[in-house]
């Protein structure tokens, strides 16, 4: 049962009709429900992982609450008989207690997810080291296991920290681990903004059901007339790869990123269309990423709800570590000095070369480990690796020499806001990233490096084209394809420019017009969507993840 | 107060540290100016931030950084 299948909007229809029944305070049990018959439908066989995940994250949230509250009681109880020591004292006591805790149960989920996901890829790197015969794990990935992991140990972390006060009721939380809609491919959720909306019942609104209907029928466009023919060129080139680069390289670059985006961000929008209907906003995981910037723009636009976990329980405390901030102390220190005032529109924008090193290095360096673990997270290869050290080296260094660029673009007197300067930085953004995606597409790493290189070689264009490549599709496929491709474009053309939603303006219309469009979508759908006898059923991309 | 403006100022130069109250939302100060300014505390007044506190609304303002200042410094 894929997201794009008759299955699952039976399923989902199912539970509107069930979940709009009865009285409201049992409608989180309706979602429960639904979702753990999902969750066995898809994967049974696996579902022990997620019960897992469920159950130690709950009783390790529970156990931390009742450490903080043990300690106000006893700090409360010894407020004027302890001095300041014994209190500090005391206070770390408990401190190192939690950090054990919280310890326990992040070892336990992240290194359950990662036996599964790096011990074949780990034991096939070390037998070729040694030339001993491959042990192999040969299991699959239980569905959504990163995206659940990552959001129950965001949940555990802002227990820790204190931000969340811990759910004592296990099946709440267990809804909060395996909400159906997100559980294949996220987006990994935020406690506080998600679980409230989960547990109070929604009323059964016409323009919930409407929006998310709009939502449910442009990720379908996206996914099912889209993505999944651009898959069937992409394949046709990943299988005929010996000699087959040059050009070819580029284009399977180019249609992996449109591929890539269709299929995640179209999945995405039929998640979100559900929980809508359902009378609950899941965040946002795109932002048009291809109008961005800069690279790290780009990152704030492309999986936001990853990037934003990685950034707040990861970047923020590794860069601000006493190791990290010793680090920028000891570069400060060794700076020389400057004896007058620099003014901010200097070179290194008001400091000496060292000076502002010693401020950017250390969070230089938590991009690279944050960019890594994104690239590894990705798959179980080096090659993911390379993708996720592309993007961190290009942030490391924009982020070293941006005042440099900032004071160069002032004494060449370039308008930094005119539209051939913001058009010169998107398309400057686009190709670093399509150099990235070669590193997702390659076989391995020297694969992917000589597909890049392969785009720029001189006399390769036609000649060394070895066979004529069959891809499979109809003259009329691709201009679908271009079609569908521009009018993505187009809106979110609109949507960037205007920084309006289109469904905002699509349901300001007159009622007939909406109506028009949005039955005209689902025809596009049912005519043009690729499925049905003879065509494979394209699961999402980021399904196995 | 004023020590502490002075000090936000040494960090990130031409803003208006004053009168602003967007600091972080308004894309005035960035992530790295954040651990900057952390370093700055732990540096100069011994305070330790947990990461627990970076939110935007404790860098938007001087005010806001002030006032998360004292508020850890009473713990």
């Amino acid at each position: 049962m894929t997201l794009t299948s008759v299955s699952f909007f039976a399923f989902v229809f199912a539970t509107l009709v069930v979940y709009y029944s009865i009285p409201k305070k049992f409608r989180w049990i309706v979602l429960l429900a639904a979702s753990t018959a999902f969750y066995a439908i898809v994967c049974l066989k696996y579902m022990p992982f997620i019960v897992f995940t469920a159950i130690t994250t709950w009783l390790g949230a529970l156990w931390l609450d009742k450490v903080t509250n043990a300690r106000k009681e006893e700090l409360k109880l010894h407020k004027t008989e302890w001095d300041s020591d014994t209190k500090k004292a005391y206070k770390h006591k408990t401190l190192m207690n939690k950090r054990w805790i919280l310890t326990f149960v992040l070892v336990l989920n992240f290194g359950i997810l990662a036996f599964i996901k790096y011990f074949d890829f780990l034991a096939e790197w070390i037998s070729g080291l040694l030339h001993t015969p491959v042990l192999s794990l040969g299991i699959l990935l239980p569905l959504g296991i990163s995206f659940y992991t990552f959001q129950s140990m965001g949940y555990i972390i802002d227990v820790y920290w204190g931000k969340t006060t811990p759910e004592k009721n296990f099946a709440k939380f267990a809804l909060f681990v395996s909400f159906f809609p997100q559980i294949i491919q996220g987006p990994i959720a935020i406690y506080d903004d998600l679980a409230k909306q989960l547990y109070e019942g929604h009323d059964l609104q016409y323009e919930n059901v409407k929006n998310g209907f709009i939502l449910i029928l442009w990720g379908l466009f996206k996914k099912m007339v889209i993505a999944d023919r651009l898959i069937v060129i992409l394949n046709a080139i990943l299988d005929n790869r010996p000699g087959l680069y040059n050009y070819y390289g580029a284009i399977a670059i180019l249609v992996y990123a449109a591929q890539l985006y269709m299929d995640f961000s179209g999945g995405i929008d039929i998640s979100r269309g559900v929980a809508q209907m359902l009378g609950i906003n899941m965040a946002e995981n795109f932002k048009r990423p291809f109008f961005s910037r800069t690279v790290a723009g780009f990152w704030r636009r492309w999986h936001i709800s990853l990037c934003h976990w990685l950034r707040t329980y990861l970047f923020y405390p590794i860069a601000v570590s006493k190791s990290f901030l010793h680090l920028g102390k000891w570069i400060g220190k060794h700076a020389k000095k400057t004896e007058e005032d620099l003014p901010a529109d200097s070179l290194w924008g008001g400091f000496t070369f060292m000076e502002h090193a010693g401020r950017v290095i250390p969070g230089c360096i938590a991009t690279l480990i944050i960019f890594l673990i994104i690239g590894m997270w990705h798959g179980a290869n080096w090659r993911y690796a390379g993708y996720g050290l592309w993007n961190g080296i290009i942030i490391f260094i924009s982020m070293l020499l941006e005042p440099a660029f900032r004071y160069l673009l002032k004494k060449l007197k370039i308008n930094t806001q005119s539209f051939g300067w913001i058009v010169w930085q998107i398309l400057r953004t686009f190709l670093i990233t399509m150099v990235g995606f070669a590193f997702d597409i390659g076989n391995n790493m020297s694969d992917s490096a000589r597909m890049v290189l392969d785009c720029f070689h001189p006399f390769g264009m036609a000649s060394t084209v070895p066979v004529q490549l069959s891809i499979g599709l109809k003259t009329s496929d691709y201009v679908i394809i271009g079609i569908g491709l521009l009018i993505v474009f187009a809106v979110s053309l609109y949507q960037e420019c205007s920084q309006k939603s289109a469904r905002e303006t699509l349901i300001k219309q007159p009622l007939w017009l909406q109506w028009v469009i949005m039955i005209g979508c689902l025809l596009c759908i049912v005519i043009l969507g690729m499925y049905g006898p003879g065509v494979a059923a394209n699961e999402f991309v980021y399904m196995n993840f | 107060m004023e020590e502490f403006i002075e000090k936000l100022k040494l960090i990130k130069k031409g803003v208006d540290f004053e009168n602003e109250t967007e600091l972080f939302d308004g894309g005035f100060l960035d992530s790295f100016d954040v651990i900057q300014i952390i370093t700055m505390l732990d540096e100069d007044y011994e305070i330790t931030v947990p990461p627990s506190e970076i939110i935007p609304t404790n860098f938007n303002s001087a005010k806001a950084m002030f006032a998360m200042m004292q508020r850890l410094e009473d713990e």
